[in-house]
């Protein structure tokens, strides 16, 4: 589990279905990337949109001058626009919110294992309280108390999150704490910050590492099924969760397109995360290197 | 003895838990938006009648004295009246429970023996292409997010197909005082989509427990010798790997099956499945707080309460657990 495991994991190519999938994602970050430059509309600036051509199907002759390849939404907006601008909304809130879990749960967990006493008490016995709950109810009573918005959003993920990080960085903290080398950093009178921070933590934070694929996956899922709910990011700045709701509507009346291609995109942009995941999961858990 | 300051420690660890849960959860939910405005009518409601409506509601009251209201109430089993319905919360839940237990039931159903068949299917030929075709399929079928599934289900099924209705729970028969759709022929094809909706990710998540715990029981001594016996590889399969990679499997059912009348919220929103969890999303919207907090408290504890079956399952099922206690 050390550096060298997680830069082989780059140099190490497996089976073709995995370079497909890490194809697949690096497509959808650039097309979030780039947009703006390629998306035929700005579905966020009511002044692109025309109501009035509103649910048209695919391949629909649009007034901007463009095709709507794949219709628009009971608003009026491209759908193929919607999804780029929608990716770069899901991106966003999955990355910021996994990025920022790991780094507190890890930090929490490693704090748990150094200090011992009633830290770690305190720590732990919030963890297991999160970790005995379904998911989507810890994050439905966040999100109730925060209110929605992009940033609410991001703020229950990282609620949910947290807890697995931390439960795995004291397991490994704790363990390292027992190695001579923190004992010598500790004789040597280092700060008790230094210690924590350029002995202990290194050296505990890949096991959480591999834990990042998998969790940004289940960010992408939460983060749509709190939009889908209504409690997620605002309406004016379609998610590609929110998207799929919109549609739902119109999907007893046949019209299909506004659910069935934003959520294809957000089922190809979970898998895609989760078959990366998987493999460095694979990678890096000896166990299961045979498997 | 020890077992039963085991089990006791546990159980005021979890009425901790529990209350801790409460009071957060109290707090938010009293902290959002004010639900007097969902009861009187805006356009016609002066002053006063908003004024009278915070006291009958109790709102007036500072917040820790309505916790406290709420704890005492509960203790005495009364979670208060649904501003909306004007009905008992914790009946409103109850009457609910029964449409959400009978699809949760009916999915575990149809989850728990594919999931082991295609598990045990995929572990036996290890690295074979059933077994990375099983491997792939429970990956991409854990990507769906279940609203779209959902959506998906009722276009294939309703609207192109026309085989099932797309939402509403259909006629049901009374049986222990309680309204079943899973009695009648109309109730369960409104069962099968939303049914099917829940089963997938379970599918997939069961096989991959039966799948590893098979490839692991493939190499044990025991499965070799049976081999060298000269047994059938069926019969090796479901008399020997089944019984000892059943424990992992027990518990993810049971987890699951607790997750359900959580995670049940999405699938019931969309097929308009009157259950536990479209009354969390309703009274949510709503802000009917007293329906909110019984739902939550209620779904807390059917989640612990099925952990503890879980655990003391084990027993049953694996003969070490029951000599080590």
């Amino acid at each position: 589990m050390k550096v060298e495991t997680i830069r082989a994991l780059w140099k190490r190519p497996t089976r073709k279905s995995v370079s497909l999938s890490k194809l697949l994602l690096a497509t959808y970050i650039l097309l979030a990337l780039v947009a703006p430059i390629i998306a035929p509309q700005n579905p966020h600036d009511p002044l692109q949109i025309y109501a009035w051509e509103a649910s048209s199907p695919p391949l629909a002759m649009g007034g901007g001058g463009y095709t709507y390849l794949l219709g628009t939404d009971g608003l009026g907006r491209d759908i193929v626009s919607t999804i780029l601008y929608g990716l770069r909304i899901s991106l966003v809130v999955s990355i910021t919110s996994t990025a920022i879990a790991a780094l507190i749960g890890v930090a929490a967990g490693v704090s748990a294992a150094y200090f011992g006493k009633w830290v770690d008490v305190v720590i732990m016995r919030i963890v297991d309280l999160q970790l005995s709950l379904p998911t989507i109810l810890v994050a439905l009573i966040a999100i109730v108390t925060l209110g929605p918005g992009i940033d609410r959003i991001i703020l229950a993920i990282i609620i949910v999150q947290w807890a697995v990080y931390a439960r795995i960085a004291r397991g490994v903290a704790l363990s390292e704490i027992s190695k001579s080398y923190l004992d010598a950093a500790r004789l040597q009178r280092l700060p008790t910050r230094r210690v924590i921070f350029r002995h202990l933590l290194p050296n505990s934070i890949a096991p959480a590492i591999t834990l990042v694929p998998i969790e940004l996956g289940h960010a992408v899922a939460l983060e749509a099924t709190l939009s889908f709910l209504g409690l997620g990011v605002p309406i004016d700045k379609p998610s590609l969760g929110s998207t799929v709701a919109s549609g739902f509507q119109y999907l007893l009346t046949g019209q299909y397109w506004i659910s069935l291609f934003p959520g294809l995109a957000l089922f190809g942009l979970i898998a895609s995360i989760n078959f990366v995941g998987e493999d460095v999961r694979r990678l890096l858990d000896p166990r299961n290197r045979s498997i | 003895m020890s077992i039963i300051t085991t089990v006791g420690g546990r159980l005021s660890q979890a009425f901790l838990l529990l209350l801790v849960m409460s009071l957060i959860g109290f707090v938010g939910i009293h902290s959002v938006g004010n639900p007097v405005y969902n009861i009187v009518n805006i356009e016609t409601a002066t002053t006063e009648d908003i004024r009278r409506a915070t006291i009958a509601l109790g709102l007036d009251q500072p917040l820790w004295q309505q916790y406290l209201l709420f704890l005492k109430n509960v203790v005495t089993g009364n979670f208060g009246t649904s501003y909306i319905y004007h009905l008992p919360a914790f009946d409103l839940v109850m009457s609910k429970l029964p449409a959400t237990f009978e699809l949760a039931s009916i999915a575990m159903l149809i989850a728990a023996p594919t999931g082991i068949m295609l598990g045990l299917l995929a572990g036996r030929r290890h690295g074979s292409s059933v077994d990375r075709n099983v491997l792939k399929a429970s990956v991409s079928a854990l990507s769906i997010p279940s609203f779209w599934l959902s959506m998906m289900l009722i276009m294939l099924g309703a609207v192109i197909l026309g085989w099932f209705p797309s939402g509403g729970r259909g006629a049901t028969v009374s049986l222990f005082s309680r309204e079943w759709s899973f009695l009648t022929l109309d109730g369960l094809r409104h069962l099968t989509l939303p049914a099917l909706a829940l089963a997938v990710p379970n599918i997939a998540l069961i096989a991959r427990l039966a799948r590893s715990g098979t490839i692991e029981m493939e190499s044990q001594d025991f499965t070799r010798f049976c081999r060298a016996k000269g047994l059938s590889s069926r019969r090796i399969l479901f008399r020997h790997t089944l019984p000892n990679i059943s424990v992992p499997i027990v518990t993810i059912v049971g987890m699951q099956f607790g997750g359900m009348l959580a995670f049940a919220v999405v699938v019931e929103t969309i097929f308009a499945w009157p259950g536990v969890g479209k009354l969390l999303i309703d009274s949510i919207q709503l802000l009917d707080r007293p329906v909110l907090m019984a739902t939550l408290t209620f779904v807390s504890v059917a989640f612990v309460g099925l952990n503890a079956i879980v655990d003391l399952f084990y027993a049953v099922l694996d003969p070490r657990v029951r000599l080590s206690a």
